[in-house]
């Protein structure tokens, strides 16, 4: 107990004093709660460890690391504001207490604030993916929420948009019995989904059907219930679904392209930790054509590393061409990589080797939480199933997106597989149920767990 | 020449250097050598203690050697420190300026008794 109340004490410093030091300062923890025990000696080292935070937190804050001891990914710190100390002289311990808890004011502020700021930038984000996607054809627009999103989104539909009345009933009846007979991969399914669901449209099964959401679960089931296809479905949103996706117009590439270089192609943080484990932070997979030469260097920075921890516990997706391109690197030959997006062909094997990389044999651990989605599912999906990773966390969000994209109104839109990827591992992939993890543990403790098992592997080998 | 982080240098890292005489030690180690060598008085935190071990380390006064595990503590592999020659040249010069100081307090008598 006291030592996870030391270990969230330890949260508040900066993650290049805990990424160095922090295993050490648990370590030393421990050494002294089993040392001084007893009810003063206890009361004695709770003091001393506020006493210490207080005084060395502002300091670590104003700390700025050296390249030796943990290096941030460079272009990250590029128009970030740097702080210089120039005084030597150490503070009065008054100034040091009221720094310190105006420090920890303003962190917690800063932390509200940003969680804020990042829950309404994100549809933008998605949005952006979505619009890198449209080129392909065969590529399904990310932007479209989970597939559980419809019925959590629909409530309550009567009070939002009235009651579906006959006739916007039989409007999306024909919307998806004509997409279905245009696009779905299996022309004969679709002839047998669209018969069916017009049977029981003439039988009258839909007529009490007045909920919207409840009417895109009815059908999507139905649907399956023909083929067993879970990239196929049939969602509604409550908020009106754009009349165009988002055309890959220069001014949209040159947004995207700004976006990338602010976030650091989304390389949040790159660090070698003790006992030389690499840990690679990214929070999408971005376009290769714009972030290619930000993912060879991270990969680079990570080269020498004995072991590598990928922590995709806030990566939301992106392009399957920059999935394939990071899993290459974890191969010594070329590798089959499942893509539920794409046919298969000679494009679906891993560029592996590639030249001048020593990962190829390390271990490799894979962070995961509830919310790693899409692309970053089929990061986990393929190297969980080519047994080349050790999945530490929750189970993944379970979003495939891979049926194209298809507006039938304002409200109502289909997700259709227009081709046939092969999946050698089994018949069905994340969609909709996730990746399961190796480990299982909270995503919060995903890191710790993971390091652990690198630290015993390596100990090991 | 560049003003060194470490000068003057403060009485935290001082007493590492003096700690890290004679043997190698972990944090833990350092951190009970120091609270002895003062009587107590000072006890190292976690925050306090490694942030001078890191300042001490990016200044070569210390430096870090192969980990190792502590038979009196457990199985548990610990980063042990090192002095290094600048380190022990500092910490000598450092005793120096304060026995300096301290001839002077003894000879303007403001010390009570007869040993120091």
């Amino acid at each position: 107990m006291s030592e996870k109340l030391y270990a969230w004490l330890l949260r508040l410093y900066p993650s290049h004093f805990r990424g160095t030091y922090g295993d050490e300062a648990l370590q030393l923890f421990r050494d002294r709660a089993r040392d001084e025990k007893g009810f003063f000696p206890r009361l004695r080292l709770w003091l001393d460890l506020l006493f210490d935070a207080t005084v060395s937190l502002p300091r670590e804050y104003l700390h700025v690391p050296s390249p030796r001891v943990a290096a941030p990914a460079p272009q990250r710190l590029n128009g970030l504001p740097a702080f210089y100390v120039f005084q030597n002289e150490s503070p009065r311990p008054g100034a040091l207490l009221s720094g310190g808890l105006l420090s920890l004011v303003a962190l917690t502020t800063c932390w509200v604030s940003l969680n804020q700021v990042h829950r309404s930038a994100s549809p933008a984000v998605s949005q952006f993916a979505g619009a890198q996607n449209d080129r392909g054809s065969s590529r399904a627009d990310s932007a479209q929420p989970a597939p559980g999103a419809a019925a959590s989104a629909a409530a309550p539909p009567a009070a939002q948009a009235g009651a579906m009345d006959p006739a916007e009933r039989k409007r999306v009846l024909a919307g998806t019995i004509a997409n279905l007979k245009e696009h779905y991969v299996d022309r004969d399914a679709a002839q047998k989904m669209a018969d069916t669901l017009a049977l029981h449209e003439k039988h009258g099964d839909y007529n009490a059907l007045a909920d919207r959401a409840a009417f895109a679960v009815l059908l999507t089931r139905q649907m399956r219930e023909i083929t067993p296809d879970r990239h196929l479905t049939l969602d509604y949103f409550q908020d009106p679904l754009p009349q165009q996706p988002i055309g890959q117009t220069p001014e949209v590439l040159a947004r995207y392209r700004e976006t990338m270089k602010q976030q650091n192609c989304t390389f949040e943080k790159l660090e070698i930790l003790p006992r030389n484990i690499g840990y690679v932070k990214l929070n999408s997979f971005p376009d290769p054509e714009v972030c290619r030469v930000p993912a060879m260097a991270a990969m680079t920075y990570v080269n020498h590393a004995d072991a590598l921890i990928f922590d995709l516990r806030d990566n939301r997706g992106g392009e399957p061409a920059m999935v394939q391109f990071l899993g290459g690197y974890l191969f010594d030959h070329p590798e089959y990589w499942y893509n539920p997006r794409e046919n298969t062909t000679e494009q679906s094997w891993t560029r592996s080797p590639v030249p001048g990389n020593n990962l190829a044999d390390k271990p490799v651990y894979v962070l995961t939480s509830a919310r790693t989605f899409s692309g970053a599912e089929q990061f986990c999906y393929d190297l969980k199933m080519l047994k080349r990773a050790t999945l530490v966390g929750e189970t993944t969000g379970g979003a495939a997106h891979s049926g194209v994209w298809h507006r039938i109104n304002d409200h109502f839109g289909m997700g259709i597989p227009e081709v046939r990827a092969i999946n050698p591992y089994s018949s069905n992939d994340w969609a909709e149920v996730g990746v399961e993890p190796d480990v299982k543990v909270n995503a919060a403790d995903a890191l710790e767990t993971a390091l652990k098992l690198a630290k015993n592997k390596l100990k090991k080998n | 020449m560049p003003k060194r982080k470490l000068d003057p240098l403060p009485s935290t890292a001082f007493q590492i250097l003096l700690a890290l005489v004679g043997e190698d030690l972990h944090g833990y180690a350092i951190m009970r050598q120091v609270a002895e060598q003062t009587e107590n008085r000072m006890r190292l935190g976690p925050g306090t203690l490694y942030s001078s071990i890191r300042a001490l380390l990016e200044e070569g006064l210390i430096e870090e050697c192969d980990p190792r595990e502590d038979a009196r503590l457990g199985e548990e592999r610990r980063r042990y420190y090192r002095l290094t020659s600048a380190g022990r040249k500092l910490a000598r010069s450092e005793a120096q300026r304060l026995a300096d100081l301290l001839r002077v307090a003894r000879a303007k008598k403001i010390l009570r008794g007869r040993y120091v």
